[in-house]
């Protein structure tokens, strides 16, 4: 059988853009830019797009139209699949394309789930599973295309930065405007997971979840894990020290919701801050950032994971109960 | 050299914030430890002990995690 001889010819393209890029990156007319690195995502117009009564003003912030496009994608993603497996199922049951590879993903995800729940709730909670770990997945990667965060508008102020006329464009150098005269960069698109409504809103919805997840399998006796009066009367000692564990239960489940805020929002805050810096000290080796971005696909491959996993486990302890009464049951025994 | 007193002292709290991190990193490195001489002793286990590998380092990070917030709200002035 003779196939053709293989010409490998992209790294010769790749070879040639980072020789562009060093040259460009060393020309002196092109300095650092300072990084521009805030906490609460920038308001793009200044007047709030609308204002309910009781809640507040509602701000065009930057990080909505990645939201919007992330949420697009995952539609997108959702439909293209059940078109696919839709047709498989009406011809040879052999899925091709999205399908396949969507069935691949899940059959993974869907055997982790059902190791840690059993096979019983795993139906009911690998849903959330996947469609934590998909939406966060999309919003982390939609992060790394490049001009996120660094191309924007700028707005004067009289603490900013001097600025380095291009023609149309302008370039932010690191110090502090002498006469009063400074810009301030608004990107116009930042990261969706780097804003903390979004992280807060699905940390309180698994949360919130796993709660009802608990009650859907245990009954309302669920909630005999907090007011733990089970074992009080039986054991008089122990049965106080179980109570008083279980009114920490109800700290650890608060504690939850900020971790997996926090957990998802530092590291990809981190990476924000990581690629900024990098990029505004080695001006003239302009290849490094593209390290830090590639590292920081693999860090927002991972978070998602382990936020989606996080909340499976979570579910999977809150689907079995009274575990550790037995336990109490062998301890008297001896 | 010039500035403000109450910058130099938020600079300085939220490096000394960030310490708590080592132990974070000490956890992990046990955690991983104990998973893979789990692994390397029975390699059937392997699934089992991975997501729990998994789950024990998110629970070590989320530590560190807490401690880059005290770090952030000095350093953004939130508070």
């Amino acid at each position: 059988m003779e196939t053709q001889k293989r010409r490998p010819w992209r790294r010769w393209v790749v070879l040639a853009l980072m020789i562009v890029g060093f040259i460009v990156g060393g020309m002196t007319y092109f300095v650092p830019v300072q990084p521009e690195i805030t906490f609460a995502a920038e308001k793009l117009v200044e007047q709030p797009l609308f204002t309910l009564p009781v809640i507040g003003p509602f701000y065009l912030v930057n990080t909505i139209p990645p939201l919007a496009f992330t949420v697009l994608l995952v539609i997108v993603l959702a439909f293209y699949t059940n078109r696919s497996m839709t047709n498989s199922a009406r011809t040879d049951l052999v899925p091709r394309g999205v399908g396949n590879l969507m069935e691949a993903f899940f059959e993974l995800l869907y055997n982790m789930t059902e190791g840690a729940t059993g096979a019983k709730w795993a139906p009911v909670i690998f849903p959330w599973f996947a469609t934590i770990m998909f939406y966060v997945l999309f919003a982390n990667l939609l992060k790394l295309i490049p001009g996120f965060e660094a191309i924007g508008i700028l707005r004067s102020s009289a603490t900013g930065h001097p600025v380095q006329h291009m023609g149309l464009f302008a370039n932010v150098l690191p110090g502090v405007a002498t006469n009063g005269s400074g810009y301030v960069l608004v990107p116009f698109l930042r990261g969706v997971s780097i804003d903390l409504n979004f992280t807060v809103a699905i940390a309180l919805i698994s949360v919130f979840m796993t709660q009802i997840i608990g009650v859907q399998t245990q009954g309302f006796g669920y909630f005999f894990k907090f007011f733990n009066v089970q074992t009080m009367f039986k054991v008089p000692f122990f049965g106080a020290m179980d109570f008083l564990v279980g009114l920490l239960e109800i700290i650890s489940e608060f504690s939850k919701i900020i971790s997996f805020a926090f957990r998802l929002f530092g590291n990809m805050f981190a990476g924000l801050v990581l690629v900024a810096i990098v990029s505004s000290l080695l001006g003239k080796i302009s290849i490094l950032p593209s390290m830090i971005m590639l590292f920081e696909l693999f860090v927002g491959v991972i978070q998602a994971f382990v936020f989606g996993m996080l909340t499976m486990v979570f579910m999977a302890q809150a689907t079995q109960g009274h575990v550790h009464e037995e336990e109490h049951e062998e301890v008297h025994e001896i | 050299m010039e500035g403000n007193i109450l910058d130099a002292a938020r600079f300085i709290g939220a490096g000394l914030a960030m310490i708590g991190a080592a132990g974070a990193g000490v956890g992990i490195g046990l955690s991983v430890q104990g998973a893979l001489g789990g692994m390397a002793r029975n390699p059937d286990a392997y699934g089992n002990l991975l997501t729990n590998m998994i789950l024990g380092i998110a629970f070590s990070e989320a530590i560190a995690i807490y401690c880059m917030v005290i770090a952030f709200l000095m350093l953004f002035k939130v508070v």
